[in-house]
């Protein structure tokens, strides 16, 4: 923009598609605000729950991986989400593994995976998220 | 004066050349070197979905010619000159931040190419916005009379959608995309989404609109962007600061999703991310304004 000589932009006689612009614009603006605001007033504050669905073990070269997705179907935001998994064998030893997530977001997923040095399948894995922190 | 503007092409006296690329990496240095000392960046080169880099810097390329063509230059200066200057600018940034993170031992031989792509391409986005910016601000004042020129032909042909208006949000949107870029790869950013509250999160969209008016309207340098005086003041309001913030928050969601922030993500967190990466880009586009 020129800082002397010009006619600044404003005193410039508006097209109407800036009016249109402008206009669309403020509706957005406001939809934004009352999406923003319904939610705040008509959202309870629950606190983090999460689901985790695992898939079956598969052989990697660091042993054997169980890849899962965890959602927390709350709508408060988890941090460092700790899970754990454990794989009990049939004369009752167990392996375990856990992972953490920086964040579980409310109503979001996340993805992540267990690794065991022993080929899980056939054994009783429980896989459970066994802490959080709030952001 | 007004070729080193273009750094010096087609002139005969390659000293200008050599000067008007020294100013180019100097700002590209300027501009880039906070996102270039930022670890969520480099990481960033490992993991980034390449097509969403591929796309972030093919969208660079005309957004480049597009600020080169608006900054800083002389009458004369066409569209193929605004090409070169963006093609100089784009390959300026990218040695710069090459080098830049050789030197911060970021680039080291153990990794993959395409993870030393990764990360010295992220940086070139930036670093080339601030390589124009960096140039036109160094060079001085000596030819900021192109501007008139050009708005004056835009105007000439009213009937059409007035050229300066365009320019007025492109120029948000530059902004915005500048300083978003800065902060989006920052853990913060969901971080101050995940603690803020509905009210605080409407607060912030008013203060951001705000923000952006008040940097426009009250605080503007003199002559910049006055307001007539038999204009009602909701006027700039609405054909300027809402739509800038419309782009402004257009630009965070795109940046958030360039770096992978809404994936799996719900709806009211996605919203939350991009008010709070508007706040940033909000200023940005007002800055751009005034500056620019």
């Amino acid at each position: 923009m020129s800082k002397t000589s010009k006619p600044s932009i404003e005193s410039q006689e508006p097209h109407w598609i800036e009016w249109a612009t402008g206009v669309v614009s403020g509706l957005l603006v406001l939809g934004l605000i009352g999406w923003v605001g319904y939610d705040a007033v008509t959202k309870e504050q629950a606190p983090p729950d999460f689901r985790i669905e695992a898939t079956p073990a598969e052989p990697t070269s660091a042993g054997y991986r169980i890849r899962f997705d965890i959602t927390n179907t709350s709508t408060t935001t988890a941090a460092a989400v700790n899970v754990r998994g454990e794989a009990r064998k049939a004369d009752g030893t167990v392996e375990g593994a856990e992972t953490t997530f920086d964040y579980v977001p409310a109503g979001s997923s996340a993805s992540g995976a267990l690794i065991f040095s022993q080929d899980p399948t056939g054994l009783v894995v429980k896989i459970r998220a066994a802490g959080y922190t709030e952001p | 004066m007004g070729t080193a503007a273009n750094f010096g092409q087609g002139t005969d006296d390659p000293r200008q050349f050599i000067v008007g690329l020294a100013r180019g990496a100097a700002g590209a240095l300027l501009f880039g070197v906070p996102m270039l000392m930022t670890m969520e960046l480099w990481q960033m080169g490992f993991y980034i979905d390449r097509s969403r880099l591929l796309l972030l810097l093919l969208v660079n390329i005309p957004l480049l010619i597009l600020l080169a063509r608006r900054i800083g230059f002389e009458k004369t200066t066409g569209w193929l000159q605004a090409v070169r200057d963006a093609v100089t600018a784009y390959a300026l940034a990218i040695f710069i931040s090459a080098a830049v993170l050789l030197l911060f031992a970021d680039l080291r031989l153990e990794l993959s190419l395409s993870a030393v792509v990764g990360k010295v391409a992220i940086q070139a986005v930036p670093a080339s916005i601030g390589a124009l910016l960096g140039r036109a601000q160094l060079q001085g004042g000596g030819d900021s009379g192109s501007d008139d020129e050009e708005d004056e032909g835009g105007e000439a042909d009213s009937g059409t959608l007035s050229s300066s208006y365009s320019h007025e949000l492109f120029l948000m949107a530059v902004g915005a995309l500048f300083l978003n870029l800065n902060v989006a790869p920052t853990e913060e950013i969901i971080l101050i989404a995940y603690k803020m509250s509905g009210f605080h999160a409407l607060a912030c969209v008013v203060v951001s609109i705000l923000i952006m008016h008040g940097f426009v309207y009250a605080v503007a340098f003199k002559g910049s962007h006055e307001l007539p005086p038999d204009t009602p003041w909701w006027h700039a309001l609405i054909r300027f600061t809402l739509p800038g913030y419309v782009v402004a928050m257009v630009i965070s969601l795109y940046v958030l999703w360039t770096f992978g922030r809404l994936d799996d993500t719900a709806m009211m967190q996605v919203l939350m991310a991009t008010i709070v990466l508007s706040f940033p880009g909000a200023i940005g586009a007002a800055a751009a304004r005034l500056i620019l």
